[in-house]
């Protein structure tokens, strides 16, 4: 990510939510990203997940630049390449644990028995065995991130992106999330960038980017916990 | 598979929002069932069209039979005198169109034109020579199809009037009658010219009155036996034969019968059939405007139907505006969440067609036992019974069309799903 801005409105009222940014994810890396309420962490993510458009500056993705792309020609390297696990988890709320999980593969065309191999090992390892046949109205949120977790990661992506994946959660529940991924982290070595204002959440992690008004203010790296 | 999960997907939103679903459906299947129902009533309105057509009158707005033979010359050169291309030997003829399977009655049937006259005015008419027994056969039929409704029984008797007349009798149109200032009972003058050229002249007696609603008819038409017609032209020819068949819808298959018989190899005079709706121009004409009517309305009920699920579907998408953020940010392209409304319509589509056609076999029933009594139509003078035709015929265009249309109702949504940003939507309640 390059020199990035993103503006909303225009003319006096324009609000700068991100400002020439530059920011890099290595594979492997789990960053957080940090910062006060309305600080630009959300515009961030969104950006580095393909479902929002800069204003100046280049992303690239996998080598791949996405500057010129527009957002349904971004659909296949969200698809492919990045996981997204949202604040409000946003199951589909008539698809069941597992039918959420396997979503995505469905449209990558891949066939059956690896389709329901991938989704069972998932659930099996975020251990919701028992919740696939529920549908997210019958679960508890620690259990909803779990499967919106499942199914960012179901696919393989070269990133997971998670904005404030815990806001929602109290914090014990919060406390199992962000354990669960920094063991995915480190078992299966995705990438991860979350975004969080909650410290305890913060101090979690080695890897910290500190945003405020938009701009990247100081980034740090601790040793790992 | 993904097409399969977002049908799955598609049912399973129709369910959680079941009232909105069945309001829908209850629209769509009501558009159906009126539609199945106005085309069951076009069955019934061209049946009874062509009915008359074949059963009352004697040109070609009616009374054509349901098919008539003629020499094949007669439609092919102009005749030098009355009935040059005439039918001579009609007795033996009909006796071989009798011997055709399905066939009830022959008619024959003298078309020949001359000066009326009261004595001191006279005026033209188009005159049709007539065997007023064997016309019965006509009413007859008319009675068996329409046993369930009253009976018109004014043309019944005028022919037994026309037949029981002494000797030349004759039954005017009531204009004409007027014109005269003729009554039954009447004498009257019939001039017209002879084979030979000649002028002849033929005193009749009036029988009685037709009132016939077509004004042209009614002034120049005028009916008389075949006997005073030909004793008029000094010929023993008839101009042509009608057929009467047990069934209508066997006119075709008794057309080739009826052909192959009367032009077997080896007869000289080539006979030429032609069925009622080749003969029916004010049929065809009828026809064709209701057609438009009923098309007229069709538009309407289908557009109806389309209003009503395009508001559904776009109620639908602004509820699930988060489900559909979800799902392009998982990286599902916008053709695909598309896909998923576009099934919401057909389903909707499939439940109304079913619906549909249970409300229309309801109200038919419900119609078809009321015995719901109707004004006489333009022509007759009798009542009749409302009645809806199955009309099966119409169902399949009638779905495709309520498919289409509920379907096309969910193909709105591609352009509210492409304009909605995804980050917007995933933070939307
Ligand atoms: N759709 C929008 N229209 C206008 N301004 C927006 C919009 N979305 C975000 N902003 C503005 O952009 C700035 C950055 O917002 P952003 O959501 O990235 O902050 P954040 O760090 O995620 O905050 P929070 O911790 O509250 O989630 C804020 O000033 C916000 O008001
Ligand atoms: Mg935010």
């Amino acid at each position: 990510m390059v020199d990035v801005s993103r503006y909303y409105g225009t003319g006096e009222g324009r609000i700068t939510a991100l400002s020439h940014v530059d920011f890099d994810v290595k594979a492997g890396d789990f960053t957080v990203i940090a910062g006060l309420s309305g600080s630009g962490k959300s515009t961030l993510l969104h950006l580095l997940g393909c479902i929002d458009k800069q204003d100046d500056g280049r992303i690239i993705i996998d080598g791949t630049d996405t500057t010129m792309m527009s957002l349904e020609e971004l659909a296949p390297i969200r698809l492919e390449k990045i996981g997204f696990v949202f604040q409000s988890f946003n199951l589909v709320p008539v698809l069941t644990a597992y039918e959420n999980v396997e979503l995505p593969l469905l449209f990558k065309g891949l066939d059956k028995h690896t389709i329901k191999a991938r989704v069972g090992d998932i659930l099996d390892e975020l251990g919701l065995n028992e919740r696939k046949k529920h549908y997210p109205r019958e679960m508890s949120g620690g259990q909803q991130q779990r499967v919106a977790i499942a199914r960012a990661l179901v696919t393989k992506p070269s990133l997971i992106l998670a904005d404030e994946p815990t806001a929602n959660l109290d914090s014990q529940t919060g406390t199992s999330i962000i354990d669960l991924l920094i063991d995915l982290n480190i078992k299966k070595g995705v990438s991860l960038v979350l975004s969080s204002h909650d410290s305890v959440v913060v101090d979690r992690i080695s890897n910290i980017v500190y945003i405020s008004d938009g701009s990247i203010k100081k980034a740090s790296r601790k040793n790992p916990p | 598979m993904n097409t399969i999960k977002l049908a799955i997907i598609a049912l399973r939103n129709l369910k959680r929002n079941s009232r909105r679903t069945v309001i829908t459906v209850l629209v769509s299947s009501a558009g159906f069932a009126a539609l199945a129902i106005v085309g069951g009533y076009m069955d019934f309105t061209f049946s009874g069209l062509q009915e008359m057509t074949i059963c009352r009158g004697f040109s070609s707005s009616g009374g054509t039979g349901h098919l008539q033979v003629f020499r094949k010359e007669a439609s092919q050169k102009e005749e030098h005198y009355p009935l040059e291309y005439g039918i001579a030997d009609y007795d033996e003829l009909q006796r071989k169109l009798m011997s055709v399977g399905d066939v009830d009655a022959t008619l024959p049937r003298i078309e020949f034109t001359g000066m009326i006259s009261n004595g001191e005015k006279s005026t033209s008419f188009l005159g049709v020579g007539v065997n007023p027994a064997k016309e019965l056969m006509l009413t007859k039929y008319w009675d068996t199809i329409y046993s369930g409704s009253k009976k018109n029984t004014s043309q019944e008797l005028m022919f037994r009037k026309l037949a029981m007349a002494s000797s030349n009798g004759v039954l005017l149109g009531a204009g004409m009658a007027k014109a005269l200032g003729a009554d039954v009972g009447s004498s009257l003058m019939l001039m017209g010219t002879t084979v030979d050229g000649a002028v002849n002249v033929v005193d009749v007696t009036v029988a009685g009155i037709m009132n016939n609603t077509m004004k042209t008819i009614d002034k120049y038409y005028l009916v008389t036996g075949t006997a005073t017609a030909q004793n008029l032209m000094q010929t023993d020819k008839v101009s042509k034969i009608l057929l009467v068949l047990n069934e209508t819808k066997k006119t075709n298959h008794v057309l080739s019968a009826v052909s192959s018989k009367i032009n077997a190899p080896g007869t000289t005079v080539k006979y030429a059939v032609t069925p009622w709706y080749d003969l029916a121009e004010y049929y065809h004409s009828v026809k064709d405007a209701y057609r438009i009517i009923f098309g007229f309305t069709g538009i309407i009920v289908i557009l109806i139907v389309f209003l009503s699920a395009a508001n559904t579907m776009l109620m639908s998408t602004m509820e699930r505006v988060r489900e559909i953020g979800t799902l392009k940010a998982v990286g599902i392209s916008n053709k695909w969440i598309s896909l998923m409304f576009l099934y919401e319509g057909f389903f909707i589509g499939v439940m109304s067609i079913a619906g549909g056609i249970l409300f229309k076999e309801i109200f038919t029933i419900i119609i078809n036992t009321g015995n719901f009594e109707m004004p006489p139509p333009p022509g007759m003078t009798s009542t009749y019974f409302l009645r809806i035709y199955p009309a099966i015929h119409f169902l399949p265009w009638i779905s495709l069309l309520l498919l289409f249309s509920t379907t096309c109702s969910g193909f709105l949504t591609m352009f509210k799903i492409r304009k909605l940003s995804i980050v917007n939507s995933l933070t939307h309640v």
